[in-house]
Formats: C-alpha cells, structure tokens, sequence
C-alpha cells in the first residue's frame, strides 16, 4: 500500500512555500486538530455522528500506528476495542467501579490482551500477520459469545449507566450530548498529543524505518520483533481507549464490536483517509461516517456503496483522501 | 596489531540438502583489508551472512574478540563493533538521506523512548551530519533516499554502516553496478576508513581488491581453496584455473 | 461415552474436515502461485451455496448444481482476477489483500439484494438422505459422500499437479516465479487459471456444506477464519499442509463438541495460537513468506 509519508511531503522539493507551510501544519498538528474536533458538531447534521467520528477516529489514529507507520496490516484490532468496551461496561455494570476506574480497567485488558496477541501475532511475517491477527481476534470474538453470563452473548453486554462524571469538586453530566461530547473530546485530544509524541520520539523514527526496510534495522541494532510488539501494544491501548468511550457513550456493547468486520471498518477508515499520517485517520473516520450517514437514508444496503468505492480507493487512490490532497496540492 | 580480531573455525552452512559451506576456518587480524573472492555460487555471500550475524552457522563457531556469537541475536552484533553493508542497495527509501543515517546512529543511544523529542538527541544529529559528509553526501541530506543516483545510494548504504562506528566493517561488493570514476572513489573512501578499523570485503572487480587488500580468501563450492597475500593469490595456480582463468572478474 | 459414539463422532470430524480442506486448498494454491492472500474466499464460498441454490432451483437437480456452481464461480473468479487483482501486481502484497477484503464485503451485500437476507435452506439430495450402517453405528449417508467428493477432488488434484504439464508449470511457478518468465511461459494466463481453479474449489466446498449447513449471507465470515487458521497449522502454501491440518481441525473440532460442546468454536483458534508458539511457518511450511 502506497502511504502518505509525512517526511515524504516534507522532504520533497516543491515550488513555493509548501514545504515550510507542511512542516509548519506538521509542528501544529495536534492543536490544529482539536480546533477541527471543537467546531465538528457545530458542522456535522448529528450529534450522534460527531461522537462516532470522535471514537472511531480515535480508533483509527491508534491503528495507524502500527499499519500506517510500523508497516503491519492488522485485521484483529477490534479485539482491542471491544475487549475495552467489555472490561470497562463489566466493571461498572458488575462491580459499580467508578467511571474512571473502569476506563483503567478497559485499557488494562486491552493492553493485556494486545501483548498475547502480539507475541503470537510477530512471530509470523508478511501476509501471515494479517491472517493471524484475524484468526486470534475471532478466537477472542468466540469466547466472549461463549462466556454469556458476563458478556450477554449475542445479546451484547447491557445494564451499565455512566450517567455524571465525577471529578474532584465537581461533576459533569454525561447525558447531555455536548458536554458528552465535549468530555469525550477532551480525552481523545490527550490521545492525539500522546501519539504526536510518540511519533516524534526516537521509537517513531525506529517503527517507520522498520516499515521501509526490516533487515536494515535488524543489521542497524534494532530488536525489530520488540520493536513492533510495543507498537502492536500502544495500538491496541489506543484501540482499547477506544472502546472505554464508546462503551461509556453507548451504554452497551455490541457483540459485534469484537468481531473482525469491526476490523475491517478500522482498515477502512486509515487508508480512506491516508494511512501513514497523522490527519488521514481522522479524515478517514468522517469520511467514512458521513457516507453512512448519507447512504442509508437512500438504502439498507450502503455497504455496498462503501464497499465499491473502498475497492476503487484501493486501485486508484491509495494514498487516500488525505494523501491525494496533499499531492494534489503540491502538483499545482 | 597481530590479534584476531574475529576468528572462524570450521564454519559450515547447509540449506535442506544443499552444502553452501563447508569446514571454513580463518583468523582475521585487526587493521586489515580482508577480500573475499569466488566464482558464482561458491558461497561468498552464505559465508558474509554468517559474519554479519543474518545467518547461523550449522556448524561451527565464530569469535569475535575472544567471544563466541552462536546465541548473539543479529541485532546485537552492531552494538559488538560489526557493521555491514549490502551488495543490493538496502536504504530507507522513504527517509530523507540524513534521517537514513540518523536512525542508524539512534541505536547506539535510544531504542524504545517513545516520550522524548528526537530533536533533542543533538549529538547524534552531528554524528548523523559528520558520517554524511565524510561520504560526501552532505548536500543531499534533505532528499529521500530513493531519488538517490545509483552511485550515491552505495555510499548512503556505507554511510549507515559507518555511522556505528565499527571495529569491523563488512562490505558486500561496495562497488557494484559503479563505472569506473566512481569506483575510484568508493576505493579512495575504503583506503580512508581502513586507517583506524578491520574492512572486509567481498569483491568482483579483481584489479582493486588486488590494489587494495592486505590479503585475500578465495571460495570454491563452498571451501576455502587458498588464503595468503594478493600477490600468492596470484600466483596460485589452482585459483588461477578455477577463477581467474575464467576472466570474468578482470573487466 | 462408548467407543461407538466416539468413533461415529471422529466420522462426523472427518466430514466437517472435508469442507475445510476445500476452503483452505482454494485458498493456499492461489497464495502459493500468486502470493496474495484472498480475503473474499469466505464471500467466495458463500456465493458458490448461492450459486448451487440457484443453478438446483433451475435444473431441479442437485447434480447439475454440484457440476456446475464451482464452474460458473470459477469463470467469476477469473474475471475478478483480470480486472481487480491484476491491476495491483507489482505493488505491496497488502494491495490485493484489502481489494478482496472490500470485495468480500460487496459480495456478501450483492448476495442480501438478490436473495434475501434471511438464511434458505437447502435440502439434501433425496438419492444421498438417510444413514448408512458402517458396523460401528449409522453414519448420515451425505456425510460419507462429502468424504468421497473431496477424496476425488484431491486425487484429480494430484494427478492435474504431479502427472501433467500443466501442473509442472505450476508447481515450478510456485518454487520461483521469475523461472517463468526465463521459460518465456505467459505467467499472467497461468496465473488467471490458478485463480479460478482456487475460487472454483471454494465454490464446490459451499454447495457441498449447503445442505450441512444453513444457506446465509453470514455462512462465509465463519469460513473465512476457518481457512485461515487451517492455513496458519498447515502451513501456507502447502497442499499437503492444508489437508492435514483440515482433518486435524475437523476432528478437533468435532470431538470437542463431544466433551465440551461449549468450547467447539474456541479450540481451532487455540489450536492454532498453540502451532503458532511451536512451529510459527505451520507444519509443512516453508520459511515464512514476505522474506
């Protein structure tokens, strides 16, 4: 898959200043993106659909990590996000932890279940990874329809409330849609400076020479498969923060969520959007949302719709919306 | 200087039923140019793999000052003081040039932070800039590597390699596919990085390793069939027949 | 728990087997001739019960449905290979990878539009109804035939790829593409071929499991996972890997419903997290692509 580098459109030589004006978007990325999700509702038809760009966006981000920039084509991380959703609507439905508690608890799970399922997952290469990643997820998928008593089976996990957030000195109430989302918001914006970060650290410059050429960061003394275990964790804590939310906005969680069509949504949404940068997921999730949003009002068969124009994205457009712009921009 | 500083014994290597290595045994002394030569298949590069640590042997041992590699992951080796380059160009294409060397010299330094600012390792900038230069590349730091020429990609994929500042550096035909100005050049910059480390290499373009190197090994279907100075590699009437004689390597 | 009903149960493994061998082998001979891995096999196998369903509506015989459903998905197969995966030869292994996951998508969706949502169901053939005596019990007389169907298949199989030139040419594209192209022999034909014998045997897996199995939209996400982990424990790639990982699988599977039905979907995933930790290639397989 062609990705949108981000040193790329830096690096290449361009007429005018659009270099300076990329690295100057680049340097400002993660307050340039909270502005954009702070005037989201205000733009977007619903309520509901800026929540779900907020998540799945954030999804999206946390995947990008490991497909987009450590070059590994997941199919399992719904597991990450529902095993999120599950464990933080478990610990407040079943044992009345508090709404923080039970979002630790949700990214506990998640990273305790990324790093199983890494360790297997790394063992294998190239296009194993992918099937593999598939097949654990489904394993985790199964089980979770097995163990009903505390998952709800096929009915999905239900009777759990997050209804007033409660903050030292003061508390916020969840069941109004813009405080809800601007709550969520506030936590998705701490993600994105926790992934800026870490793609400016010395670990975001070893995963993305380990995307361009694994033997020569073997042979440059790098532990590749320790390497990308820590980028399969942080992805799948990402993931699992995720869930935490949309289980907390949801107030259930579908069985659904583990599956690996979930999966497939969250690859969708990186390459619509342009995988390998840092705006691309996020601009995958609305796009992506929108259409939904759009098509089935026409019809209930807009997947098909999507899965037609994922197809000719594929073909004729892989580096994305995002990553298309970008050279659109710059070839004018 | 008469030290080995990395020692094979009776190295072999076998794929399913195919012998690519047998019984190779050599001492390499500090401070040498050390070539590599052989035909077509008489395992020149299964025995550079095992060097380099991208391959184990399956039987035998290597030492390198005294200590046996057989469980040293190859990740590791970089960080003993053995470096190596690839006879196919094997850079980030994607990265800029500087960061292609960067990335190579932030493994002596940083592995997994994922918190701090990279731009904040100003030393390993420098070193990354300093490496550059000394394979004159320094006014193409800004480019992706795979807008390279040809000839400046080999030195790129030295560059990367020179950057852990190796004891011993492995290169594998450092001047392949280069005409012959720039050959001149690549011979130039290996007699400027011999003065203070080990080089060995593997080599086609007999006429400079005879040039260049303080000794030479020559391969034959898997064997070490003579060891000894250019000028009884020469004289070696064996090898004149299996791999001289054949002039390919005279062009 | 007697020997009888255990042995019937290892019966009931080897039919289930049987299927999963056809998926895995549609899937492993497309993956070691073209090194792309098909997403939409699982959607594949779906349409090919569809295409039975609709073929056995037609002719009103369940003969003519098992002759020539493989057959017609088989041409279809071809067409996506032309017109979608083509394209993306050259590019990274992960391009033809989500094209068929997005196709996979569109034809489970097409499939809703033209037959409904809900599940059909497709009755058993009445010459293979009712059960055979097999000394040790009675054995569903379908069950026994979906045994010989595969058995068949394999055997043409081998015979197309050990005793005929075309299969030498395979089996040689397989080893080392690029000894293809030095043979001068046209790889894209070859490789349009191998396609749609891959996604033909698939089809044939879903009309044979139709009548074992509720004809749905849904049937072939399950299938798509069982491929992959009877690729993953056979090795991929492998023919021989993915019969006898198929039959491990479908032995395991079966006799797990036995003692503990409740774990009968979990255990092949396990299974296959545990081959993972032993042997990561699979149990024939070869080092690891993508190297």
């Amino acid at each position: 898959m062609s990705i949108v580098r981000d040193a790329e459109i830096a690096a290449t030589p361009t007429r005018g200043g659009f270099a300076t004006l990329f690295s100057n978007v680049n340097r400002w990325r993660v307050p340039l993106s909270v502005l954009a999700l702070c005037i989201l509702p205000w733009i977007l038809p619903s309520q509901a659909l800026a929540v779900n760009v907020l998540i799945y966006g954030l999804v999206a981000v946390g995947y990008n990590l490991l497909f987009g920039y450590t070059g590994l084509l997941s199919f399992g991380h719904a597991a990450f996000f529902g095993a999120g959703a599950y464990a933080t609507g478990i610990a407040i439905g079943a044992f009345g932890v508090n709404w923080f508690a039970a979002m630790l608890i949700g990214l506990a799970v998640a990273a305790v279940l990324s790093v199983i399922m890494g360790v297997l997952a790394i063992r294998t290469r190239g296009i194993y990874f992918s099937m593999v990643t598939l097949a654990l997820s489904q394993l985790v998928y199964y089980s979770a329809l097995q163990a009903s008593s505390w998952t709800g089976g096929e009915n999905g996990l239900r009777g759990f409330t997050v209804s007033v957030l409660n903050f030292p000195g003061f508390s916020l109430n969840f069941l109004d849609p813009m405080i809800k989302y601007y709550a969520i918001m506030v936590i998705v914006a701490l993600a994105l400076w926790f992934v800026s970060r870490v793609l400016n650290s010395p670990f975001g410059a070893v995963i993305e020479a380990i995307r361009e050429n694994e033997t020569r960061a073997r042979a440059c003394g790098y532990d590749v498969e320790r390497t990308k275990l820590l980028s399969f964790v942080l992805s799948g804590i990402l993931c699992g923060l995720a869930g935490t939310l949309s289980a907390m906005h949801l107030s259930i969680v579908p069985l659904d969520s583990l599956h690996y069509h979930t999966s497939g949504l969250i690859v969708m949404m990186t390459l619509l959007g342009g995988a390998g940068s840092f705006f691309g997921p996020f601009v995958g999730a609305l796009a992506f949302l929108s259409m939904e949003d759009v098509f089935s009002l026409w019809t209930s068969n807009w997947q098909l719709i999507v899965g037609v124009i994922f197809i000719l994205f594929v073909l004729y457009l892989p580096k994305g919306i995002w990553g298309t712009l970008i050279s659109w921009w710059k070839s004018r | 200087m008469n030290t080995p500083i990395m020692s094979v014994a009776g190295i072999g290597k076998q794929f399913g039923g195919l012998v690519a290595l047998k019984d190779v045994t050599a001492d390499f002394r500090e401070g040498q140019i050390t070539a590599i030569i052989g035909p077509n298949g008489a395992g020149k590069s299964t025995f550079f793999n095992i060097l380099s640590g991208a391959l184990k042997p399956s039987t035998g041992t290597l030492r390198f000052r005294g200590a046996d590699m057989a469980g040293v992951p190859q990740h590791d080796y970089v960080h003993r003081g053995i470096a190596r380059s690839y006879q196919i160009t094997n850079i980030f294409p994607n990265l800029t040039v500087i960061e292609n060397v960067r990335v190579a010299a932030q493994a002596f330094r940083s592995r997994l932070n994922i918190w701090t600012n990279r731009d904040l390792y100003k030393d390993i900038e420098e070193k990354a800039a300093a490496t550059l230069a000394s394979v004159g590349l320094s006014a193409r730091a800004g480019m992706l590597a795979k807008f390279l020429a040809h000839g400046q990609q080999r030195a790129l994929e030295i560059a990367i390699a020179l950057v852990a500042d190796p004891a011993l550096l492995l290169l594998d035909e450092p001047t392949a596919g280069m005409g012959p100005e720039e050959t001149r050049e690549m011979v130039a910059l290996i007699e400027k990085l011999a003065v203070d480390r080990t080089i060995l290499l593997v080599e086609h373009k007999m006429k400079m390793i005879l040039g260049l190197s303080d000794r030479v090994l020559v391969l034959h279907h898997g064997q070490l069939l003579a060891d000894g100075t250019p000028k009884e590699i020469q004289a070696n009437s064996e090898v004149r027949r299996v791999y001289l004689g054949q002039n390919d390597g005279y062009a | 728990m007697t020997v009888q009903l255990i042995a019937m149960q290892l019966f009931s493994g080897l039919a289930l087997g049987a299927v999963l061998i056809m998926v895995a082998l549609g899937l492993s001979i497309i993956f070691g001739m073209l090194g792309i891995v098909n997403f939409a096999h699982g959607a594949l196998f779906m349409v090919g019960a569809y295409a039975g369903l609709y073929v056995a509506g037609l002719t009103g015989s369940f003969w003519w449905a098992l002759v020539l459903a493989p057959v017609l998905i088989g041409l279809f197969g071809m067409l996506i290979e032309r017109f979608l995966i083509r394209p993306l030869y050259g590019r990274s292994p992960d391009d033809p990878l989500l094209l068929t996951f997005g196709l996979g998508y569109v034809l489970v969706e097409a499939v809703r539009i033209l037959f409904g949502t809900d599940g059909i169901p497709f009755s058993t053939p009445a010459a293979l109804r009712g059960v055979v005596n097999l000394g040790i019990g009675f054995f569903p007389l379908y069950r026994l035939f979906v045994i010989g169907v595969v058995c068949t298949v394999l055997l043409l199989l081998w015979i197309g790829l050990e005793k005929t030139k075309f299969g030498l040419i395979v089996r040689a594209g397989s080893a080392d593409p690029l000894i293809m192209r030095v043979l001068g022999v046209d790889i894209s034909k070859l490789w349009l071929v191998v396609f749609g014998i891959g996604v033909g045997i698939t089809a044939l897996g879903g009309v044979l499991a139709a009548p074992m199995r509720n004809v749905s939209p849904e049937m072939g996400t399950l299938v798509l996972a069982e491929a992959f982990v009877v690729t993953v424990i056979g090795g991929m790639g492998s023919l021989a890997g993915a019969v006898v990982a198929g039959l491990i699988v479908g032995v395991a599977v079966s006799m797990t419903s036995l003692f503990a039905p409740e774990m009968a979907t979990i255990v092949m995933f396990a299974l296959m997290a545990l081959i993972l930790l032993v042997r990561p290639n699979g149990l024939y397989g070869r080092a690891a692509p993508g190297l």
